[in-house]
């Protein structure tokens, strides 16, 4: 009668343990405390963020189907994740940086801009899908159990491939202008880490909102148009106006371009506005992890 | 003996409510917030009025090793007794407790993906009901033999037929091994033989000690399968009692309810 899960039970206890006589032996023997409680009451955070862990590997698997499936339909495949930033860039180094004269800090306009877009672009990539996540895979959560969690992360994962492949591109970029990388090249994984952080934090946002509410996914692609423009992605700060940039500051976005687009072509930081988009992309990551979480539990009765 | 699972005064209570219902769009929900200060003031209609109880104070317990059968007639809340069960919606009052680990099969195939190949689906769907990619690589050959697809595992399950889909959806499925396996209906799916099949397979699962707890609406195979069975309706548990007597009361009640109508 004894299974192997029972043997592993059965291991795990200590030599000395009283509950290992013959009597409990011809069945499973169970621990103590339950191994799984079912409770009206949400998981506190702390509880879901060990549940994600135990699903790792679930995690893993989702970010290799999305992957997977998208290389497998498409004519060019991997090509398209440098498609989009680099032709965008070109269009933009054309009629912003040419015809319009904008700016860009004494750094090549098209670089400059490829600069911008790609950390913008994982960004709203990112938002648009993980606003979808829940929606797309309700016929799984309908279905099965595991962290909600897991599906908006697994997008940003997915796009953060996407961003490290787009990535190669603007090295060889910076080779063909003949850019030297500074030491401020040191500070480049603390603004993708950051930018990866903040597309989590609102795409956790957006997915718990869109399963509730639907209008979400057709207001997300305006607000996501107004955002890019609101942020320095085709001109530089120095173009806004002095007295506007600390409101200018508040879009956490903005700091992050900035930030990302000095460590990698020398330029200097901007500490004031780095900090301060550093401490919003924190606190909204945080509170809307804690919102996610306590808001779960509808989620599958409403969807 | 402890029993391995615990349920203690389960309760589901869904809102079918006009007003909690106008929350499902952002513009309604923007009146209902503009509105909801004045009907405060002229005092709010009583919320209660139309909800819908799915489940009401449910206990019973079940051994280690147990077979145990969900019966009821449609709606009486057997998918919403396992889908508490399987963690995947909240009761609304009372508790469970487990004792091991779970697996649930409401459907199987969950989350195949068409373009993906038979052997890049049955990893996927077996980290997605809950096995260890280590597990799926040493289960993989005898999945792919109980399902009888070894020709096509790197074709796209688009071009499967649908029996091959569901043989190997079934197949993954049936290598899950918990402790505590959550059953819903799963076993209607392919030709006679494959049925065969998998009815011998659910009797190894539960001949290894595993307990099993099964919603059919097969009544024969509730009868071979389990020991015990609850009988529930209107989300209350009617009867608990071994399977042989609670099917027959079950279909007693059909029959009572046949001749009242």
């Amino acid at each position: 009668m004894i299974n192997e899960e029972a043997g592993m039970v059965v291991a795990q206890l200590p030599e000395d343990s009283p509950g290992t006589t013959n009597a409990t032996r011809t069945h499973p023997i169970l621990p103590g405390e339950p191994a799984i409680k079912i409770r009206p009451e949400s998981l506190p955070v702390l509880s879901n963020l060990r549940e994600i862990w135990a699903h790792r590997e679930l995690l893993y698997f989702l970010i290799w189907r999305d992957l997977k499936v998208r290389y497998k339909q498409t004519i060019f495949g991997v090509a398209w994740v440098i498609l989009q930033p680099l032709l965008m860039a070109l269009v933009f180094a054309v009629f912003i940086g040419r015809l319009a004269r904008v700016p860009s800090d004494g750094v090549p306009y098209a670089v400059f801009a490829y600069a911008g877009l790609l950390p913008w672009l994982f960004f709203s990539n990112s938002v648009a899908s993980g606003s979808q996540s829940l929606v797309a895979n309700n016929y799984v959560i309908t279905k099965i159990y595991f962290p909600r969690l897991i599906l908006p992360i697994a997008v940003v994962g997915v796009r953060l491939v996407d961003f490290l492949i787009a990535f190669s591109v603007l090295v060889g970029l910076m080779l063909y202008y003949g850019i030297h990388v500074a030491w401020s090249i040191l500070m480049l994984p603390v603004f993708i880490a950051q930018i990866t952080l903040l597309a989590l934090g609102i795409s956790i946002w957006f997915s718990a909102l869109n399963a509730r509410y639907r209008d979400v996914g057709a207001v997300l692609p305006v607000v996501l148009q107004l955002w890019m423009f609101m942020s320095p992605i085709i001109y530089p700060v120095s173009l806004v106006p002095q007295g506007w940039r600390l409101w200018y500051a508040l879009n956490p976005v903005s700091g992050i371009i900035e930030g990302f687009r000095a460590a990698l072509l020398g330029l200097e930081f901007n500490w004031p506005s780095i900090v301060i988009s550093a401490v919003i992309t924190i606190s909204a990551l945080l509170y809307f992890v804690y919102d996610f979480c306590r808001r779960q539990d509808s989620l599958v009765d409403v969807i | 003996m402890r029993p391995i699972i615990e349920v203690r005064n389960l309760s589901k209570r869904y809102c079918f409510d006009k007003r909690v219902m106008a929350n499902r769009n952002l513009r309604e929900a923007w009146v209902k917030a503009l509105k909801s200060p004045v009907e405060r003031f002229y005092g709010r209609p009583a919320l209660r009025e139309a909800d819908f109880w799915a489940l009401r104070d449910i206990s019973f317990e079940v051994e280690p090793g147990e077979v145990l059968g969900i019966v009821g007639r449609n709606g009486a809340g057997k998918s919403t007794l396992l889908k508490i069960l399987s963690r995947i919606i909240k009761p609304t009052a009372g508790e469970v407790d487990m004792y091991g680990r779970s697996g649930s099969l409401l459907e199987i195939g969950t989350g195949f993906h068409p373009d993906l190949t038979g052997r890049e689906n049955v990893f996927l769907n077996g980290a997605i009901i809950g096995m260890k990619r280590a597990e799926i690589k040493t289960k993989f050959d005898e999945i792919i033999a109980f399902a009888g697809v070894e020709q096509f595992l790197d074709v796209p399950i688009k071009y499967y037929s649908t029996g091959m889909y569901l043989r190997l959806a079934f197949a993954v499925a049936a290598h899950l091994e918990p402790d505590i396996l959550i059953l819903d209906e799963v076993m209607a799916v392919g030709d006679a033989a494959f049925q065969k099949k998998c009815l011998a397979k659910m009797k190894e699962v539960s001949r290894e000690g595993r307990t099993v707890l099964f919603v059919s609406h097969d009544l024969m195979s509730v009868r071979q399968m389990c020991g015990r069975a609850l009988l529930i309706e209107s989300g209350k548990l009617l009867d608990v009692g071994d399977a042989e007597s609670v099917v027959s009361n079950y279909l007693l009640k059909i029959c009572e309810a046949g001749v009242e109508n």
